[in-house]
């Protein structure tokens, strides 16, 4: 049972109401718990923003790091011990602004992680300033006109930069997101799975999504499936309001810290 | 089995609401004790969940417990039904 990995002593935990965090903590326990996992030869791993909490909520032994550090934490326990399982919890700031450098060259090496981004568009453990992933016009602490600069797309950025498995989902896709955690812990070398989540107290208060309800049904409503976009769109650029969900890649190149190579 | 909502996680925000197909969520009325409106179930015994998983030994649909944020949907053991002598008292 999933909720046998969940220190219940520690619930409810921080997150605000219908904040997204709590649902994919939920999916990656469910995928973890239908692998069967044993929880002592598993780390958590995370670094600093409401998203690296996760960790704290789970019986396993984790590691709960410096701000952008959770992947340079990560490689070192895998590589010290390529048997453990070893899976981060991230943000889009930790993740992309201060850790951008460690996540391009973690996927470059291929290290046999499973990392879960939890992207919410802003910081929101600090009180919501604009993060690499804020779409154009979008209204953060930050970017009160609006944010002008061009977004990062994490998904493509991990495709590009060599991961082994890469998809990307939201909150609100909670059945196929678990399938998506079990496929990339499956797939040997660096997997890396975004999920684009609602933070209703800081991105939703500031851009009309103040209610977790609005927040998913825009979720829902911008989320578009790549492989149907691949077969009906005959090349045209996607709407700049709306993204691609699915899986993005699964291949097989070199990796590190696979536990039989090692 | 019988689906239960625990008042001591729920934060009220009805994401449950959006997701059940049978539409066993409704959001809440009244404030409990800690001012959440915690949804309301409607004739939870229609979850398939709650009729079928000890049949099928496994958890069936189960989005509405995958969606909440905090961990306060679950499914408990009812006990057997036990006949109660009644004592009628003159
Ligand atoms: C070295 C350092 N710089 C800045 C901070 C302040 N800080 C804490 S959390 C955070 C941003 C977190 O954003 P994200 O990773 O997107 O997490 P979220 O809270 O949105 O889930 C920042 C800048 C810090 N803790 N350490
Ligand atoms: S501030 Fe946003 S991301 Fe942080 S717990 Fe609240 S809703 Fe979630
Ligand atoms: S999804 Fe969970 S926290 Fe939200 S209202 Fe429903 S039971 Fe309560
Ligand atoms: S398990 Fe499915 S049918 Fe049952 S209450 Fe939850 S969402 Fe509704
Ligand atoms: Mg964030």
């Amino acid at each position: 049972m999933r909720d046998d990995w969940l220190r219940a002593d520690r619930l409810p935990h921080i997150y605000c109401a219908g904040c997204g965090n709590g649902t994919i903590m939920n999916c990656v326990l469910e995928a973890v718990d239908q692998l069967g996992w044993n929880m002592d030869e598993t780390v958590f791993v995370s670094g600093i923003g409401c998203s690296s909490r996760a960790p704290g909520y789970i019986r396993t032994d984790s590691l709960h790091t410096t701000h952008g550090r959770a992947l340079a934490f990560a490689t070192g326990v895998k590589m010290a011990n390529p048997s453990l399982h070893v899976l981060v919890f991230t943000g889009d700031g930790d993740l992309s602004a201060i850790g951008g450098n460690h996540f391009i060259h973690a996927c470059r090496r291929n290290i046999d992680l499973t990392v879960v981004c939890m992207n919410n568009y802003i910081y929101g453990m600090t009180g919501g300033q604009g993060s690499p992933t804020t779409p154009i016009g979008k209204t953060s602490t930050t970017t009160p006109y609006g944010a002008a600069e061009m977004p990062f797309d994490l998904a493509e950025l991990a495709v590009a930069a060599g991961a082994n498995y890469v998809a990307r989902w939201t909150s609100y896709h909670v059945t196929e997101l678990t399938k998506a955690v079990v496929a990339g812990i499956q797939t040997p070398g660096f997997s890396f799975i975004e999920v684009r989540c609602q933070c209703p107290t800081s991105y939703g208060r500031r851009n009309k999504y103040r209610q977790p309800g609005d927040f998913i049904t825009y979720l829902r409503e911008s989320a578009v499936l790549k492989d149907r976009w691949d077969r009906s769109s005959a090349g045209e650029e996607l709407p700049s309001e709306k993204f691609l969900i699915g899986e993005f890649v699964r291949r097989s190149r070199p990796a590190m810290g696979v536990p039989d190579e090692a | 089995m019988k689906l239960d909502i625990d008042e001591s996680r729920c934060k009220g925000c009805n994401l449950c609401t959006m997701v059940c197909p049978y539409r066993i969520y409704q959001p809440g009325t009244a404030p409990n004790r800690r001012g959440i409106y915690v949804p309301h179930l409607d004739q939870p015994e229609r979850c398939p969940n709650a009729r079928l998983q000890q049949i099928y030994g496994r958890r069936l649909c189960g989005v509405c417990a995958l969606i909440c944020p905090d961990q306060a949907i679950r499914w408990e053991k009812e006990k057997p039904y036990e006949p109660h002598n009644v004592v009628i008292e003159y």
